[in-house]
């Protein structure tokens, strides 16, 4: 039989006709789309699935992205190729974790900052910084409130932690002198120093004067926190003014990143062998990088993902459902045109291929719909929520996902379209 | 089983793409139709035999249920007969696949309906272009064909205009303009003037007239017997057989 077929093929000379794809998707395309314009409510019923699954997609991808970069530029950011060691870890995987930590570990003295300050070899910059909450900062009449109070080094300034707009930052004979002078935010120089320079003038913390050395550079906000209402003191002030033993944040910079993880080492051990820790034994402090801030946030926005993806292929599937439903209807309506067609010499494939490109035609309509959507909606997202972008993968994805459901769910009724009989399809009227 | 049916008749084989020298289009040797309607089987052509020359101008003519309908669609490749041998322009039709017979209506038949069977989207001229496309063929070629198809039934002036715009005279003569712009072997036309008043139908026939002039072959499938008269032979069916076979002019 097969050989049959071969030499009807070789010795008939046939040509193998083939239908310019391209006509096909064209036609088809037209066709989609005029059947969506003549139907209005009917094709916004139908595209309804496809167009909410693919903006849900592409707006958690774009909030999911935007909080990235956020968290990234914001939260996580600890400094060029800088780590922190303090006492305990910033993230920990659950409430029992937190409370091992908590038991295990033991403040970072002033006199360990000194001793790595001195002996870890090859760093770029170090600082310290210990912190807490004062509720009044007074200047004259003007007073700022819940202005977070920092006892510094010389070094905070030089890792980046804070810059310097105008004046000078804390320096090294503040510290030697226990001087009582601050380097300011810009919340406090708007709101004490309302279009005067703040420069030698003494501000009040719990009725200790302090003059003013210098401002930052405005911060802004994170998650609507504003970053700028601090004041920073001398490391050796702080500790005779407020707090005698202060918990220390170490901030150590590497000259570049090849260099971190010896770095980290090297401080580990060190620390480790101030503390007599038995080799045996977990270290009773903890080291933090960006990274791992990162990673935190990623394994959260990656299980919000996750979550919205069930979702999201719910609603496509749903959507891909509502669209074979309505190709099944149009085929019935139109058992003539394809008659017609087959009359004519379209092959099953010629059929198959014209339902199958009307369908994903269909269904990508409701992908840039959606797509559409969801760029409003990052925008409202935006206005009034959180930080989001769309990423331009996220629009593809969309895109591409809707199309492939339409291919999908156009294959049962194409099918169809391709099997019927050319008599009887012509017999219908159309 | 209706498949053993068929190989149990084969034709010699090297005889099968002999293409024939003598000018024969249509050659069909005891073609059998038959449907099974639960237990009974019905025969709507029971051993028809007939051959169509090359530029021959034949209707076939029968009242309704006498196998006419059947033969048309068998003659127009639309269907395979369960028994016999279909030779068209050389090639035995009747053992093709669906893939195969696809091919064929394309390239060798052109057909003419009642109902015109245009889509009612397309203009025109989209209509007319429809069976090139379906052969691949370059967009500007087809254009052009197209264009040379509508103006050979003096519609050239009205291309753009879709079924819904034209009368019933003009449609038809669309849809010859599709069965044409293929230059098919054979115009298989199936009551062409049907559904259309008597002055615009003898204006068809005028053309179907014409076109036999210029070397056409036109089988035409009616019960009216004024169609049957521009025929040059008259092939009368009757409950699946062929019942008179005469020559008009």
């Amino acid at each position: 039989m097969a050989t049959d077929v071969q030499t009807r093929v070789v010795s008939g000379s046939r040509l193998q006709p083939h239908m310019s794809l391209w006509f096909t998707a064209r036609e088809a395309f037209g066709i989609a789309l005029g059947e969506l314009r003549s139907h209005k409510l009917r094709s916004f019923l139908t595209l309804l699935g496809i167009v909410i699954s693919t903006t849900t997609l592409i707006v958690v991808m774009a909030v999911v992205n935007g909080l990235n970069v956020y968290v990234a530029t914001h939260v996580a950011n600890l400094g060029t190729n800088t780590f922190v060691l303090s006492q305990m870890r910033w993230t920990h995987t659950s409430y029992k974790d937190y409370l091992e930590a908590l038991r295990h570990s033991r403040r970072i003295e002033p006199s360990e900052f000194e001793l790595l300050r001195n002996d870890l070899p090859g760093y770029e910059h170090m600082g310290a910084a210990a912190s807490m909450t004062v509720p009044e900062v007074k200047y004259g009449r003007q007073v700022m409130e819940d202005t977070q109070l920092v006892g510094a080094t010389p070094g905070m300034a030089d890792i980046g932690q804070t810059e310097v707009a105008y004046g000078r930052y804390i320096s090294a004979s503040d510290i030697l002198h226990h001087s009582l002078v601050c380097f300011i935010g810009h919340d406090l120089v708007q709101k004490l120093f309302p279009g005067a320079d703040p420069i030698g003038n003494e501000i009040f913390v719990r009725g200790i004067p302090f003059r003013v050395i210098g401002a930052a550079k405005a911060i802004g906000t994170t998650f609507g926190q504003s970053q700028d209402n601090f004041l920073h003191i001398p490391l050796t002030t702080y500790e005779q003014m407020f707090v005698t033993r202060p918990n220390l944040n170490i901030f150590v910079q590497a000259r570049d990143a090849s260099q971190m993880g010896t770095l980290e080492d090297e401080a580990r051990e060190l620390l480790r062998v101030r503390r007599h820790i038995p080799y045996n034994e977990k270290d009773t402090f903890a080291i933090n990088t960006s990274e791992e801030l990162m990673e935190t946030w990623h394994e959260l926005t990656g299980s919000l993902f996750a979550s919205s993806i069930g979702v999201v292929a719910v609603f496509m599937v749903i959507g891909g459902i509502v669209i074979m439903n309505i190709m099944l209807a149009s085929v019935t309506e139109r058992y003539h045109e394809i008659g017609i067609r087959k009359s004519l010499g379209a092959r099953r494939r010629d059929i198959l291929m014209q339902f199958l490109i009307e369908s994903i035609a269909m269904a990508g309509a409701g992908g840039a719909v959606g797509v559409i959507l969801a760029f409003v909606v990052t925008f409202l997202v935006r206005v009034l929520f959180v930080v989001a972008s769309v990423p331009v993968t996220a629009v593809v994805i969309g895109l591409l996902l809707s199309g492939t459901a339409g291919l999908f769910f156009g294959i049962y009724p194409a099918s169809k379209a391709a099997r019927l009989d050319p008599i009887e399809a012509l017999r219908r009227e159309g | 089983m209706l498949k053993d049916e068929v190989e149990a008749v084969p034709a010699p084989r090297e005889a099968r793409f002999a293409v024939p020298s003598d000018g024969t289009l249509i050659r069909a040797r005891n073609l059998w139709k038959t449907y099974s309607m639960g237990e009974a089987e019905v025969h709507a052509l029971s051993g028809v035999s007939f051959e169509v020359r090359r530029g021959d101008y034949v209707a076939i003519m029968g009242p309704s249920g006498s196998g006419k309908s059947t033969l048309m669609n068998l003659i127009g490749c639309l269907d395979t007969p369960t028994r016999g041998e279909y030779w068209l322009n050389g090639r035995l039709v009747s053992e093709f696949s669906d893939e195969e017979l696809a091919y064929i209506r394309n390239k060798e038949i052109g057909f003419v309906f009642q109902t015109f069977n245009l889509l009612g989207r397309s203009t025109a001229l989209r209509n007319v272009e429809l069976p090139l496309i379906y052969n691949g063929t370059p967009a500007v070629e087809r254009l052009e064909r197209a264009k040379e198809a509508l103006a050979r039934v003096d519609l050239a002036t009205r291309m753009d205009h879709k079924p819904s715009e034209l009368s019933g005279g003009q449609r038809q003569r669309v849809a010859i303009a599709r069965a044409l712009v293929n230059d098919p072997s054979l115009l298989l036309a199936d009551e062409p003037t049907g559904n259309l008043d008597t002055a615009t139908g003898l204006e068809i026939l005028a053309l179907f007239d014409r076109l036999h002039q210029g070397g056409n072959t036109i089988v035409v499938v009616t019960h009216e017997s004024d169609v049957a008269r521009h025929a040059q032979r008259v092939i009368h069916i009757r409950d699946g057989k062929i019942d008179r076979d005469e020559a008009m002019r």
